[in-house]
């Protein structure tokens, strides 16, 4: 067979895959939004739950699941922009760096239930934060960690070696040359993945189970530790503990894509960021 | 760049700020649990089967009960029941009984689990009203469902293929069923698995040699679309139909009760709970649900 020929059979298979996600993502969002529009109201925003979610709103779950967004933004943020800042510029290597990448590689493939899990026996019960929003946090805060730390790592190493080479010639100390010359190139990177990798943490249900979600609330949180009430649960609950299903199902479509626009949100406000900051400095 | 640097403080602030408080939190844990009674607040945590019920059992009970605040947690029964060992629920649901092993565990805490009956959880077995067959024992059910049945001739019907229709695997019910009819066994692979129960009652409602299992409270409502048979719960018992009456009663063997458990005799805002769920109003809200009031 002639060469031209197979490249062009090869291509075509390549792009189909390609394709293949379009279609997968463009289906899920045309039945989440076709099923679930109809249902989005203001009363379905605004409104508290009644008869368990069958009639009625969702504001505290939407609240809820933005507290803890809020949360982990505030906790992994610092943690993790810290660790890639140590490991991919103070760090040697050597045998202890080797350690702390595999720990990070392990935590990223700890299953999400795990984390549950672990967060309800050293948050909730050993330090004892009860069934908290900051329980919470700190779990989804070790989930989304690893995702944190590679994106902000790989955005580090993106700023050239000269920038740093040029800002220690000048006399600066360490410290100041990270601050003054990698930081603000490698911010764009940084927020973006870390956006990406909270955006995740919006829509899991498994760690916040056993740590802060709450199926019905009477009120909005007030502090950090009170429980909430959070969108994926609540949508979890509806799915499969209601005994009338099928009467629920046109909340459960509001509640997908309530979920799905913040989800989506947050990724949207990535890309604006990485655009923002993509235009304000550029080498 | 001093802005960036400032940003960074502020949220290690934050976090430090974040911490501070928790720990005092957890000096005065031990005496919370006085001070919530007093501001007229409970928790609920348990049973997934129960979520939907008790919640709106705490919606209404705040609708008459002003100034008190009811949370309502999911998570399963055994960690409802968990909860209530460490003292983090003033109320447990429970769709089990409390085991033997948790109950010596609650004796060596000096705790006291109090369990009360608050609504039974029936499930009818229903097929096409033409099907001659209309009596049933559980182990005969069980077999039909396991796949060991596969002709309706096997339990004197007429010599056709058994239709098995079964919920998703995502359905309380179907765990249920599994674990108290096909004794934890698998569901025959040729079992249609449906979506929801009116899904069940509309594909018996047209397949004649159709069987399937549905919340008692839907027999009511279908029941000139599809008939319910009658169990034995063993092979020389007598049949009962499904109903409120021998669900109550313990006589009809596909049902279970569900529980509330309290630590101690309940008192205050706990008692006033409870009994919302006893009274009328409360037992209404049970057949609302799709459940039988106690």
């Amino acid at each position: 067979m002639n060469r031209e020929i197979t490249e062009k059979i090869i291509i075509m298979l390549i792009r189909a895959v390609a394709y293949l996600i379009v279609i997968l993502v463009g289906y899920i969002l045309y039945d989440i939004i076709r099923k679930g529009a109809p249902n989005l109201s203001w009363e379905f925003i605004s409104g508290f739950p009644e008869q368990s979610g069958a009639k009625g709103g969702i504001l505290p779950a939407i609240v809820g699941t933005l507290c803890l967004v809020g949360g982990t933004i505030a906790i992994a943020l610092p943690l993790g922009v810290g660790s890639a800042i140590y490991l991919s510029e103070y760090a040697k290597p050597n045998r202890f760096t080797e350690i702390i990448r595999l720990a990070i590689v392990t935590l990223a493939g700890v299953p999400s239930i795990v984390f549950g899990l672990f967060g309800l026996g050293l948050f909730v019960i050993f330090l004892g934060f009860g069934a908290s929003i900051l329980s919470g946090s700190l779990t989804l805060a070790c989930m989304v960690l690893p995702t944190i730390i590679v994106a902000s790592e790989e955005a580090l190493r993106a700023v050239p070696r000269g920038f740093r080479a040029a800002s220690l010639a000048l006399g600066a100390t360490k410290w100041e040359t990270i601050r003054t010359n990698v930081l603000p190139y490698s911010l764009s990177g940084m927020i973006t993945g870390s956006i990406l990798a909270i955006g995740r943490a919006a829509g899991e249900t498994a760690p916040i189970l056993l740590t802060v979600a709450a199926f019905f609330l009477p009120t909005l949180p007030k502090s950090i530790y009170d429980q909430v009430m959070a969108l994926p649960y609540h949508l979890y609950i509806l799915a499969t503990q209601h005994p009338a299903a099928d009467q629920v199902r046109p909340m459960q479509y509001g509640t997908a894509l309530v979920l799905l626009i913040i989800v989506l949100g947050l990724s949207l406000g990535a890309i604006i960021i990485r655009i923002y900051y993509r235009r304000k400095y550029q080498w | 760049m001093k802005i960036i640097f400032r940003h960074f403080l502020f949220v290690l602030v934050c976090c430090a700020l974040t911490f501070t408080p928790a720990c005092k939190r957890h000096d005065k844990a031990g005496s919370a649990d006085s001070g919530q009674k007093s501001t007229r607040y409970l928790t609920i945590k348990g049973s997934d089967t129960m979520v939907h019920l008790v919640s709106t059992w705490a919606e209404k009970f705040m609708q008459t009960s002003k100034g008190s605040e009811v949370s309502v947690t999911g998570g399963g029964s055994g960690t409802g029941i968990a909860a209530l060992l460490n003292g983090t629920t003033d109320i447990c649901a429970a769709s089990r009984s409390i085991q033997e092993k948790e109950l010596n565990l609650a004796r060596q805490k000096g705790l006291n689990p109090l369990e009360v009956v608050v609504a039974r959880d029936g499930i009818a077995v229903v097929v096409n009203p033409e099907n001659p067959v209309s009596e049933l024992s559980v182990e005969q059910i069980g077999k039909i469902f396991s796949g060991a049945y596969k002709r309706w001739s096997d339990v004197g019907g007429t010599d056709e293929p058994i239709i098995v229709l079964s919920r998703e695997s995502s359905s309380g019910t179907f765990i249920f069923f599994q674990e108290h009819v096909l004794s934890k066994a698998d569901y025959t692979p040729n079992a249609r698995f449906l979506p929801g129960t009116s899904a069940v009652i509309q594909a018996i409602e047209t397949d004649k040699l159709a069987i399937g299992y549905v919340g008692l409270g839907f027999t009511v409502e279908a029941k000139d679309k599809v008939k319910a048979l009658q169990v034995k719960a063993d092979n020389s018992g007598m049949a009962i139909s499904p109903s409120e009456e021998t669900v109550k009663s313990g006589e009809y063997s596909i049902a279970r009760p569900l529980y509330l458990y309290t630590n101690g005799e309940p008192s205050g805002l706990v008692k006033e709970f409870i009994d919302f769920c006893l009274s009328t109003k409360g037992q209404e809200i049970v057949r609302e649900t799709g459940y039988v009031p106690q």
